[in-house]
């Protein structure tokens, strides 16, 4: 069943990411604020993928294939109506948050962005139970994963970026073990785990079905 | 829409999220994240290249946040009337900041800082005090540890990734606990260490 549930984030990930994110800020209290950084944004330049050294694009591109993965997990939950009460809420704001970090990855490294994979979650995003679980898998997978990549980051704001985001991912994995009835930290002190490692999990769970071929697209193209 | 159910957030009471900051990190969620935070860190980091020395001062900081946390949850399990869930919380928590405090004393060695008075009567005044400070004051550990990081030779850099989740953590869960949003934002933003000595002035921090 590798086809059979390939999900194109396309139509919710590209341009829809930055008003989902501020929904999520909105209904966090953020109306005002949000709003006008918002109105900000468009004196922003934008970033080009020159700028970072290439052993960084390297490192933001397999944090892009995990970020790609969290935002389809949350996007996909979200669609199947599964999800009830506050996991329904969680699943909305983080996968908000997931897809503006894909967004906010693609954009610095523009034509160097690797292609959205297709995913199929064997039925994981159907029952809040299976969500939740994997959920909590992901985030903390994630957060070992920045850590364990944080080390080899050269630039400087590349770096820095990259710790706020880890620090997100590992709010977003106490915040599933909240919710799954597991205690949100659980050691003093969270582990680095290596990219092999990491891959070896995400081959486990079959949830890559297919790689994108070509890796130089800055949109992936629609598959139907 | 469903809005109405959402927890409210409110940024004052449950977080410590001023409008500066929420207009900062709102735009960083908004898809600007990189390049957002880059002209933030850029402005907050001194040019001082990692060393030996700068780490001492980078570590001496972030034990002041860990001695701070630490004892504050001991104040509070004296004095806040802690009960369930809450109670715990603080009890797991104040076992790792322990935990941190220890590791960081251990890494400074003869270097470390001795630790500053407090007082916490009025964040452990009751159980809505001690959540809105435990809240703050873990962002402030997060916002530390995330500032600092560039500013570290490669082994403090390290130690100091393994602790700043776990704060990340903490923090999520006591908002969790209260209601409030856990990761309001899509980035966390980097604290200089002005702000991270405001803040914990804030709290109750005395010297």
């Amino acid at each position: 069943m590798s086809d059979a549930l390939p999900i194109d984030l396309v139509d919710v990930d590209v341009d829809d990411a930055l008003a989902e994110a501020h929904h999520g800020l909105t209904r966090a209290g953020f109306i005002v604020a949000g709003g006008a950084a918002i109105a900000g944004l468009g004196a922003l330049a934008p970033t080009t993928g020159a700028a970072v050294p290439a052993s960084d694009r390297e490192v933001l591109n397999y944090a892009l294939v995990l970020e790609y993965l969290q935002a389809a997990f949350y996007t996909e939950s979200e669609r199947s109506k599964a999800l009830k009460g506050k996991t329904a809420e969680a699943a909305k704001v983080v996968g908000a948050v997931e897809r503006a970090h894909v967004k906010a990855f693609r954009e610095l490294l523009g034509k160097k962005a690797v292609g959205r994979p297709h995913f199929d979650f064997q039925g994981v995003t159907e029952k809040e139970g299976s969500f939740l679980k994997t959920a909590v898998a992901f985030e903390d997978l994630a957060v070992a994963a920045y850590k364990g990549q944080a080390r080899r980051i050269r630039s400087k704001s590349v770096l820095t970026s990259a710790l706020g985001i880890h620090t997100v991912e590992a709010r977003h994995a106490a915040w599933m073990r909240y919710l799954n009835g597991d205690q949100p930290a659980v050691s003093a002190f969270d582990l680095p785990q290596s990219r092999k490692e990491i891959d070896k999990i995400v081959a486990s769970t079959k949830f890559i079905s297919r790689r994108p071929r070509s890796t130089s697209r800055s949109k992936p193209r629609y598959t139907g | 829409m469903e809005r109405q159910q959402t927890p409210v957030h409110d940024p004052d009471k449950a977080s410590g999220v001023t409008r500066e900051r929420a207009l900062t990190t709102a735009a960083l969620a908004a898809g600007g994240a990189l390049v957002t935070v880059t002209a933030i860190g850029a402005a907050d980091r001194s040019n001082a290249a990692p060393s030996a020395e700068r780490d001492k001062r980078v570590l001496n900081l972030l034990l002041r946040v860990e001695y701070t946390e630490a004892a504050f949850y001991a104040a509070a399990l004296k004095d806040a009337g802690l009960t369930g869930e809450l109670e715990d919380y603080a009890r797991v928590v104040l076992a790792h900041e322990q935990e941190h405090v220890g590791f960081l004393k251990g890494a400074l060695g003869d270097a470390a800082d001795p630790e500053p008075d407090y007082d916490f009567a009025a964040v452990t005044a009751d159980e809505d005090a001690f959540a809105d400070a435990a809240a703050k004051l873990e962002d402030i550990a997060v916002g530390a540890y995330n500032g600092q990081a560039a500013n570290v030779t490669k082994s403090a850099f390290l130690a100091a990734a393994r602790i700043v989740s776990v704060e990340a953590r903490h923090a999520a869960w006591i908002r969790s606990i209260r209601d409030a949003d856990p990761a309001p934002d899509a980035v966390d933003s980097p604290f200089d260490e002005q702000r991270v000595r405001r803040g914990l002035r804030e709290l109750g921090v005395q010297s």
